[in-house]
């Protein structure tokens, strides 16, 4: 019984994971159809980041996450404004650009700081582990997870509750007749490419304590993030939560019963069905296109 | 279409067309050449300097570079430099071939050396076994290979685990956890592994595969709480070796009760790791930074002075480094005209050296007879030997295949 | 459709021409050049088969190296079992394989081996592609369902060992024995034999292509719900099509397979995918031909930039593929169709400059 609660624990602790991960890229892409193959590589840059900070301005984790937020945020704004906006009419070649885009960040960072795995040690305060019975839960993990939530709170209100967020759904929902009620769609999306990079760096920098941080290292993430999105359904930040909660939970689940290799695998085939039999994913907002 | 949009299509052909046109000259080299009939003598390097495997390979392709140019300096071999030809093969196997065919056939190299994964070597071995080209080889491997073209210059599993295992069980007990990425190294040393404890009469409480490259590891947490060994075997590499140490220190465990006893963690791991969590666990390795012999000492010295005071070297740059050096003295043996791959192979056997780590010796199966060791990692990033072999241990690739040996003449079956 | 397709034949008599008799002239007959040309040339027919499901069809497929890999593998199996003459491959003992696994049998047959390389990938495109279309699934779903397959895909074949050598894949292969000629991949024969493939796989794309079939695909691309309207079973010929380019990329992997003597779970990588696709789109996807050129193009820029600066040249690649999917989105082949047309003096629309797929307005396409 002890192993479940565990495992449950650890599910959640992926869950939170792959929730802050593919945030910025539900955002990204439930608002302009983008499919931003670089979103591993915000990443990456946000891992870097803290990294420098901490290395020669002596910042801590968590001192440093605002300042990431806006480093990776500005990248990410002259990426939108430079290549990506020359390309909202050819959603499939946005595949390609960032693709190279992703390319073109990894090598910048592998020449420019080197292919060493660089070390960031987490928060002291956060170290340790608070343990209910059997139930042990690291704090780091537990710090991850409020954060997570934290910052899926705050876009939900950022996109109800501002101005900006009421500008960010007229355009999402039409982009044309917002831009006739005077709302300047162009920055809307610089804007908000922005935000989902920042996310994603906000991510980097918080899971460089758990993982190592190396210029490959966004490679990897952005499948899964990308498939959190999917099965989430686009345009609904809930369903990004859900289905980062289903993923995490059931690659637990998956591991601690058979292995992790085929965990992974079980978990694809899922999400396979799931988008063939539900393709708008499973809280697909009410939009009529 | 506008004018404006089509020149902009043509500039960026254009530009593209200036690039290739640039390496026309380099399209049109390549050709025959004696091996090693100019000036100089061509060797290759062939490790990764891009990708996932960059972070390891980089630093092997820094202590062979290091050698090749101490020997330079020195004033060469027969009178004539070494000339480096230096290739990337960007961490994928495929592109491994491509290099390295290039390297044999196209730039008449008398050897490459290269390789951190089996993957990528086993890319490389037709065309060196074809081609009678010698590879020379750093890595720490799970045996089972007996080429006559390849020079092995890591630990099997026969040099690492035979003076650990019963150390290990003698010093904290029977019950091992095994834990390794899903591809044929670990599964050959855990194989290798309970073979020993079948004679010792230890316990596999549990043996465990992750991808590569696989960070997230709650589960392994949990079920080692749970399961309490009393050593966890580990063969993660890379990322996952680093991932897990960090993630074993944030769940509190205690190295003194379940240390984490590694056969892949270098100091390039533990530089990530960071000093606290990778504090505590253990090594089993030739070589450790920490060596105190004067020819480590002048190693460390030279590499940190040429690379930076916070460069790490470790038993695979180790490798690296010794085997140029090998290489060189069997040439030093034979006749200038006729400086072959072969030949040198062949003068290479039954020949011994003072590397860093101690007096090593070529076996005729063109292994390495090494000094392995047991070290466990301090909070600086450094290892203190805690054991140490008597004396140099034979490399037995099919140790774990009874009837199959790897001799001079090749494989060997009774 | 005349004009066009009369252009495509003296484009592939050109290139034909070139591949045949002008490379190897170039590199004299040089073993090892036409070597590496010969993988440039199988590479070559994964991106045609790409540009026949995703130009012509509008399907980006972007698990094409699952179906390439599945190719090499066939391949790489009967080259093994040939290599371990009587006993078990030798990575199986490795891993505690007491008898020859079922699958593995039927490759010892060379012939069985060529159709397995050619069917096996076309049959698991053809599951896919029902599994897909039956739901009218399109657009980007296409491309992550693809996706999420090949990842699936390339960890089975990583976790069973003892059926495909795991990470390493299957190496130390014999030579092929084709029918009674022993094949040298140094040979200036084998070039051929690549080439004569590149342009036989050629010749059958710009067949399907000028026909009637690929003219109701193009249909399809531009709209699938007017199509339907027409009386065309739309998943019908995209199945169709998805298994063609399929049975093509698993050819494709055979060749591959032969060319660098292995076979290894890195044919079945994201970024191996990723890369055709950058082929298939440099050279032009809406052309076979077009898609051919680039995959050539863009891996000899790599073999030679790779020379050059050892140190930069991925990065290189990176901004050369952004620049070309920013300013050149129809690849060459847009740019020569632009060329001519500035040279008849003839006016385009907007429209015109961009691929034929490419919806005006971007969120139609959910």
């Amino acid at each position: 019984m002890d192993v479940v609660f565990n495992q449950a624990f650890a599910g959640l602790s992926i869950a939170s994971i792959l929730l802050i991960i593919a945030l910025g890229l539900a955002i990204i892409y439930g608002t302009m159809g983008v499919i931003n193959l670089a979103h591993g590589e915000f990443v990456m840059l946000g891992a870097y980041a803290t990294w420098a900070l901490q290395t020669y301005a002596g910042l801590g984790v968590v001192t440093a996450l605002p300042l990431v937020f806006v480093a990776v945020a500005a990248v990410g704004w002259i990426i939108e404004k430079v290549i990506v906006q020359r390309l909202y009419t050819r959603p499939l070649d946005t595949i390609l650009a960032t693709w190279g885009i992703g390319i073109i960040l990894q090598q910048a960072v592998r020449l420019g700081v080197g292919a060493d795995s660089r070390f960031v040690s987490g928060p002291h305060w956060l170290s340790g582990n608070i343990e209910i019975g059997a139930l042990v839960m690291s704090n780091y993990r537990l710090f991850v997870i409020a954060f997570s939530i934290m910052v899926l709170g705050a876009t939900w209100l950022l996109m109800t509750r501002t101005e900006f967020g009421m500008k960010l759904r007229a355009v999402i929902q039409n982009r044309g007749i917002s831009e006739c009620y005077g709302i300047e769609a162009k920055n809307v999306y610089s804007v908000t490419f922005a935000y989902g990079a920042g996310l994603a760096g906000i991510a980097g920098a918080l899971i460089t304590p758990l993982f190592s941080t190396i210029p490959t290292m966004g490679t990897g993430l952005v499948v899964d993030a990308f498939l959190v999105v999917i099965v989430g359904g686009l345009g609904s930040l809930m369903g990004t939560a859900a289905a980062a909660l289903l993923i995490g939970e059931v690659t637990a689940l998956f591991s601690i019963v058979i292995n992790d290799t085929l965990g992974r695998i079980a978990v694809l085939a899922g999400i396979i069905l799931l988008i063939r039999f539900r393709p708008r994913g499973l809280f697909p907002s009410d939009i009529r296109h | 279409m506008k004018r404006r949009e089509f020149l902009g299509h043509a500039g960026a052909f254009g530009t593209m067309g200036l690039a290739g046109g640039l390496s026309v000259p380099a399209l049109l080299s390549g050709a025959g050449r004696a091996y090693a009939a100019g000036d100089d003598i061509p060797v290759g390097l062939l490790f990764s300097l891009t990708g996932a495997v960059a972070v390891v390979e980089h630093t092997l392709h820094d202590a062979a570079l290091m050698a090749i140019d101490e020997i330079n300096a020195a004033g060469g071999v027969h009178g004539k430099q070494l000339r480096a030809i230096v290739e990337d093969p960007a961490s994928d196997p495929a592109t491994y071939s491509d290099r390295a065919r290039r390297l044999m056939i196209r730039d008449k190299c008398v050897s490459v050396f290269g390789s951190y994964t089996s993957a990528s070597r086993q890319a490389v071995l037709p065309v060196t076994e074809q081609r009678e080209n010698l590879y020379w080889y750093p890595t720490l491997y799970e045996g089972r290979e007996c080429s006559r073209n390849v020079m092995y210059g890591g630990a099997v599993p026969n040099q690492q685990q035979d003076i650990l295992l019963p150390w290990l069980v003698e010093n904290f007990g029977k019950r091992i956890y095994m834990i390794g990425n899903n591809y044929v190294y670990p599964k050959e040393e855990n194989n290798y592994c309970r073979i020993l404890l079948n004679e010792l009469g230890g316990e596999v409480l549990h043996e465990e595969y992750v991808p590569l490259g696989h960070s997230d590891f709650s589960s392994v947490i949990n079920r080692i709480r749970a399961q309490e060994p009393d050593v966890i075997f580990s063969t993660l590499v890379g990322d996952s070796d680093v991932a897990f140490a960090r993630q074993y220190r944030a769940a509190e465990l205690d190295p003194e009760k379940m240390p984490v006893c590694s056969l892949t963690r270098s100091e390039v791991e533990v530089k990530a790791i960071g000093g606290d969590a990778a504090a505590g666990h253990f090594s089993s390795a030739p070589y450790f930074m920490s060596n105190d012999t004067p020819e480590n000492q002048r190693f460390v010295e030279n590499y940190k002075s040429r690379y930076g005071a916070d460069s790490v070297t470790h038993f695979v740059s180790e490798a690296a480094y010794f085997q140029v050096y090998q290489f060189k003295a069997a040439l030093e043996k034979l006749d200038p005209a006729n400086l072959s791959p072969t030949a040198i192979r062949d003068a290479a056997v039954g020949m011994s050296m003072m590397a860093p780590q101690g007096e090593i010796l070529i076996d005729p199966n063109l292994h390495t007879h090494l000094w392995p060791k047991v070290g466990q990692w301090q909070s600086d990033g450094q290892a203190k030997v805690i054991l140490q072999s008597e004396g140099r241990i034979t490399p037995k690739p099919y140790a774990a295949y009874p009837g199959q040996d790897c001799t001079g003449d090749g494989l060997v079956k009774s | 459709m005349n004009t066009r397709l009369s252009y495509d034949i003296i484009g592939l008599t050109l290139f034909a021409g070139v591949i045949l008799f002008g490379v190897p002239a170039l590199f004299s007959y040089d073993g090892f050049e036409l070597n590496t040309f010969s993988r440039y040339l199988s590479l070559a027919i994964v991106s045609m088969a790409l540009a026949l499901s995703w130009g012509t069809a509008g399907l980006l497929n972007l698990g094409q190296a699952a179906t390439f890999g599945m190719g090499s593998y066939a391949m790489a199996m009967h080259l093994k079992l040939k290599a371990s003459g009587d006993g078990l491959p030798d990575f199986m003992g490795w891993n505690n394989v007491e008898t020859l696994p079922l699958i593995w049998g039927p490759f010892q047959s060379l012939t069985f081996t060529l159709l397995a390389g050619l069917l096996i990938p076309a049959a698991v495109g053809g599951l896919i592609a029902i599994f897909m279309f039956r739901a009218r699934i399109a657009g980007v779903f296409v491309a992550i369902i693809t996706l999420a397959f090949l990842v699936a895909f390339q960890l089975l074949v990583i976790e069973q060992q003892g059926l495909t050598g795991g990470q390493n894949g299957l190496t130390g292969l014999a030579q092929l024995v084709l029918f009674g000629w022993k094949i040298d991949i140094y040979s200036v024969s084998f070039y051929y034999m690549v080439g004569g493939c590149l342009v036989a796989a050629l010749i059958f794309g710009l067949y399907l292509t000028h026909s009637k079939f690929g003219l109701v695909l193009r249909a399809i691309r531009e709209d699938a719900e007017r199509t339907r309207y027409f009386g065309y079973n739309v998943a019908n010929y995209q199945t169709v099509i998805f298994c063609i380019s399929a049975g093509l990329a698993g050819w494709a992997g055979m060749l591959y397979a032969l060319v660098l003597e292995f076979a290894s779970p890195t044919y079945m990588s994201v970024s191996f995918s990723l890369a055709i696709v950058i082929w298939c789109a440099v050279g032009g996807r809406e052309s076979v031909l077009a898609a051919a050129v680039g995959a050539i193009l863009v891996n000899l820029a790599e073999g030679r930039l790779s020379d050059v600066f050892v140190e930069g040249w991925h990065m290189i690649l990176g901004v050369m593929f952004l620049v070309v999917v920013m300013f050149m989105p129809r690849g060459i082949y847009g740019l020569l169709v632009d060329a001519g047309r500035v040279l008849r003096r003839k006016p385009a629309s907007t429209k015109e400059a961009l691929p034929f797929d490419t919806p005006l307005n971007p969120k139609q396409e959910s």
